[in-house]
């Protein structure tokens, strides 16, 4: 559900792709006032991502762009140009945060640095997200997704069970881009919180890779105790810690206690083969998985993920169904919380997108609002706010300046 | 390895205080961020009901014993520990004074557990009108589905997050990390902090929910919209980039070494050819634009692979980084730690333990001024006499009869 948590509180976001534009993001979706930054005519390069609606690309038709940037204004302006700083500076004086995941040599050619920007706005917060931070050797490195999770050493050891020469494997879409922007944001409200009571701003320099070390334990664990490497072509120490198929997709069975196995085994109708010797514990079941996985499996064929997913839990084995997006959209435990949302765009017309996560007793049914076309806002912010006129606007189209 | 220091001038939480009542990975992960950040984090045990993961081998220096698990003094570093019996009503009694002198409450135990002790918002909320509580449940603290067990497995698979996870043309491929628990923690973090800043304000509390399932959906967005705008499931596609080709990771010089390449337009792919020396192969009319690769990429990968084989994955990163291409060596965990940028940016480091000896940390992801570790992980009840005494003005005779009676326990 939408809030306004947030209210009052003013944000400028000089983003590009995800994590920049998920960190303001979370934000908005808040109610914070979010002013998105665009560059004239070219605009955001998510807005060049599939998927695009009905598969026709264009600028306004992007899902990834169209979910990011819900719940903000939307201005185009060249900061190259002395008249668009100086838009810029007008904009920066009232807010409360800058938000960049532009690198940082750009941002000096800007004249954007935070020493800068306090000038104009002493107690100002700036949230400087890149591939690597802004110091140390690699921070002009140029980076994506794949880069920064094979930097960040969780591509090594991703997958497991599989033959030394199966190349690492990247996690899907941009999805630790995202945890990057998340854990911008983070950072960003501790220093909202601290602006708040002290009226003090600060610079917080967030790193991509290091966010990717967030989710490392496992393999620092083993390299603490024993030195261990862990690789892609370990096998599992336990099991079943395993994906399953079923009639119509798979299923996850991750048990980490000998109770969980023995209530599938009650779940599946107790079959015989389940008293073996071989499957008595967990480590026995991994070293014979290879004669156990048939086994549960023609069982588990003949029952839907839904199926096997309510029964299993229902009786207190902790199964995960394997949802695609189909069933994701139809769940009725994220229904029940109003999870999924549907917005009316200017060009793609209604969809449904993914929501908030939370639910906050303090919820005012804030209404969210679809994805800005480019420079949606120019006039309601350069006119309305700034007291420029619509003849300015026109000669600043014409000079390139928005 | 460096050793951190504590505490901080001018953190950006100062005077916030945090009662967590967490387990295994999501919960004390919020509450170290939190620490980090500046507040005052008291993560309340028992030893009648201990967190599993205070039991957890491996121990440090192979030493077990309810201080020396290494994963649990890596997630619950900055707190300190009190313990109390919350099986008794005395000890619910203690708890309720302790949220008496909070700003937040944290929590993410099953959904029945705290109303189940007569600890649901309502009766915190009648305990200090502005209290913020911070719930993070697998599926949410309502619904049809609240009480389903959640690990971050099952989370991951009815997130999203797994069918998507693959080698293209392959089945759904087993993680070997637990994404969604950290996830789940950061948004914590948000919830929390969105409050606070919320009561600066109007001075006002609330309750925020959190799903876990939603805050991992929530991450992988291409994933719904692909099926709202267009009705398609997305396919796994391995290592593979939606238009960007080279893009992928190639074999290097040694045992297991990789780099990871992404080409992102027609200049970096006319640099790597430079680089490359021309090889005839990038001379066929296949990989003449970045459409064509794209459409060739798994002839260019073999082709690049050729070429990645004769060095080592730091000289190709290097190479490659210098002439403006995205590229990185796949580091394994020894690698990354002995890494000169990771080392420059004292993203690791270790504290002085009171039980475990030394222990191992990382700080945030983010450098800041206002931001530092905090102390190493507690003991279990290391501070029941400053939480009892200090904070809650217990005297010393009625303190030693909580324990005897093992309600401070």
């Amino acid at each position: 559900m939408f809030n306004r948590l947030l209210d009052g509180i003013k944000v400028l976001e000089l983003g590009n792709l995800v994590s920049g534009p998920f960190c303001a993001k979370i934000l908005a979706d808040l109610g914070a006032e979010v002013i998105k930054i665009e560059i004239p005519e070219h605009g955001d390069d998510a807005r060049r991502n599939e998927p695009f609606l009905n598969d026709i690309p264009g600028l306004e038709r992007s899902g990834l762009f169209l979910y990011l940037n819900m719940n903000k204004r939307g201005v185009t302006l060249n900061l190259e140009t002395a008249t668009g700083k100086e838009i810029f500076a007008r904009l920066l004086r009232h807010t409360n945060v800058l938000v960049a995941n532009v690198c940082s040599r750009r941002m000096e050619e800007l004249g954007i640095t935070y020493s800068a920007i306090r000038k104009i706005n002493p107690g100002v917060v700036m949230t400087s997200i890149t591939p690597f931070g802004l110091t140390g050797p690699y921070r002009h490195f140029g980076s994506t997704e794949l880069i920064n999770v094979s930097m960040g050493a969780l591509a090594y050891a991703s997958t497991r069970e599989v033959g030394v020469d199966q190349e690492p494997l990247k996690m899907p879409a941009k999805f630790f881009s995202f945890q990057a922007g998340l854990s911008a944001a983070a950072a960003t409200l501790g220093a909202l919180y601290k602006q708040s009571i002290s009226a003090t701003g600060e610079h917080i320099d967030v790193s991509e890779q290091e966010s990717i070390v967030q989710n490392l334990d496992p393999h620092l664990v083993a390299y603490r105790s024993q030195q261990q490497i862990v690789s892609r072509t370990d096998r599992l120490s336990r099991a079943p810690f395993h994906i399953l198929r079923c009639k119509d997709g798979y299923i996850y069975n991750a048990f980490s206690e000998e109770k969980e196995w023995r209530k599938f085994v009650q779940v599946m109708g107790q079959p015989d083969w389940a008293d073996s010797e071989l499957f008595k514990d967990y480590a026995s079941r991994a070293e014979y998985w290879d004669a156990l996985k048939p086994l549960i499996e023609d069982w588990t064929m003949q029952f839907s993920m839904e199926e096997i997913y309510r029964m299993s839990q229902e009786n207190g084995a902790p199964v995960g169904a394997v949802y695609t997006a189909k069933e994701l959209l139809t769940d009725r435990q994220m229904a029940a919380r109003g999870f999924f949302v549907e917005l009316e765009h200017q060009v793609c017309g209604k969809l449904t997108y993914p929501g908030v996560p939370y639910v906050s007793s303090e919820a005012t049914g804030a209404q969210p609002t679809a994805a800005p076309v480019l420079g949606q806002d120019n006039e309601e912010i350069y006119c309305r706010r700034l007291g420029y006129t619509r003849a300015d606007l026109s000669k600043f189209a014409e000079a390139g300046i928005i | 390895m460096p050793e951190e220091k504590w505490p901080m001038a001018n953190p950006m939480l100062k005077g916030v205080r945090v009662t967590a009542l967490v387990h295994v990975w999501a919960g004390p992960w919020a509450g170290a961020v939190l620490s980090d950040m500046g507040a005052e984090v008291i993560r309340v045990e028992s030893h009648q009901r201990l967190d599993p993961s205070r039991g957890r081998a491996p121990f440090e220096a192979g030493k077990p014993g309810v201080n020396r698990s290494i994963v649990w003094n890596m997630h619950n570093r900055g707190m300190k520990s009190c313990t109390v019996n919350l099986k008794q009503p005395r000890g619910v009694e203690l708890f309720r004074e302790l949220v008496r002198k909070s700003d937040v409450v944290i929590d993410n135990l099953a959904p029945r557990v705290l109303p189940g002790l007569g600890l649901d918002y309502a009766a915190l909320k009648a305990i200090k009108p502005d209290i913020i509580m911070v719930s993070l449940p697998g599926f949410g603290s309502a619904g049809p589905d609240r009480d389903y067990i959640s690990y971050a497995s099952t989370v991951a698979s009815v997130g999203g997050l797994l069918d998507s996870f693959g080698y293209p043309g392959g089945e759904p491929a087993l993680m070997g990390v637990h994404p969604p628990d950290p996830i789940g923690g950061m948004w914590g973090v948000v919830c929390a902090l969105a409050a606070l800043n919320h009561r600066s304000r109007t001075g006002r509390g609330q309750h925020l929910d959190l799903a876990q399932t939603e805050a991992t959906t929530a991450l992988l967005p291409e994933v719904i919209m692909e099926y709202s705008m267009n009705g398609r499931i997305r396919p796994r596609m391995g290592n593979r980039d939606e238009i960007m080709a080279p893009h992928g990771c190639y074999p290097c010089s040694g045992e297991d070494k990789w780099v990871a390449i992404a080409v992102r337009s027609h200049e970096e792919w006319d640099a790597l050819r430079r680089i490359m020396e021309y090889p005839p192969w990038s001379d066929d009319e296949k990989f003449s634009d970045q459409y064509r690769r794209w459409q060739n990429q798994d002839l260019l990968n073999k082709h690049i692979a050729g070429w990645t084989r004769n060095f080592t994955h730091y000289e190709v990163m290097q190479k490659l980084q210098d002439s403006g291409i995205a590229a990185g060596a796949v580091l394994n965990i020894e690698e990354l730690l002995n890494d000169p940028h990771v080392r420059e940016r004292q993203v690791f480091f270790e504290q002085q333990h009171a039980d475990a000896g030394k222990t191992l940390a990382y700080r945030p992801p983010w450098a800041s001024a206002l931001t530092k570790a905090n102390p190493p992980a507690p003991c279990l009840g290391e501070h029941n006499g400053y939480v009892y005494k200090e904070l809650l003005g217990l005297s010393d005779s009625a303190y030693d009869q909580l324990v005897d009676d093992k309600i401070i326990y």
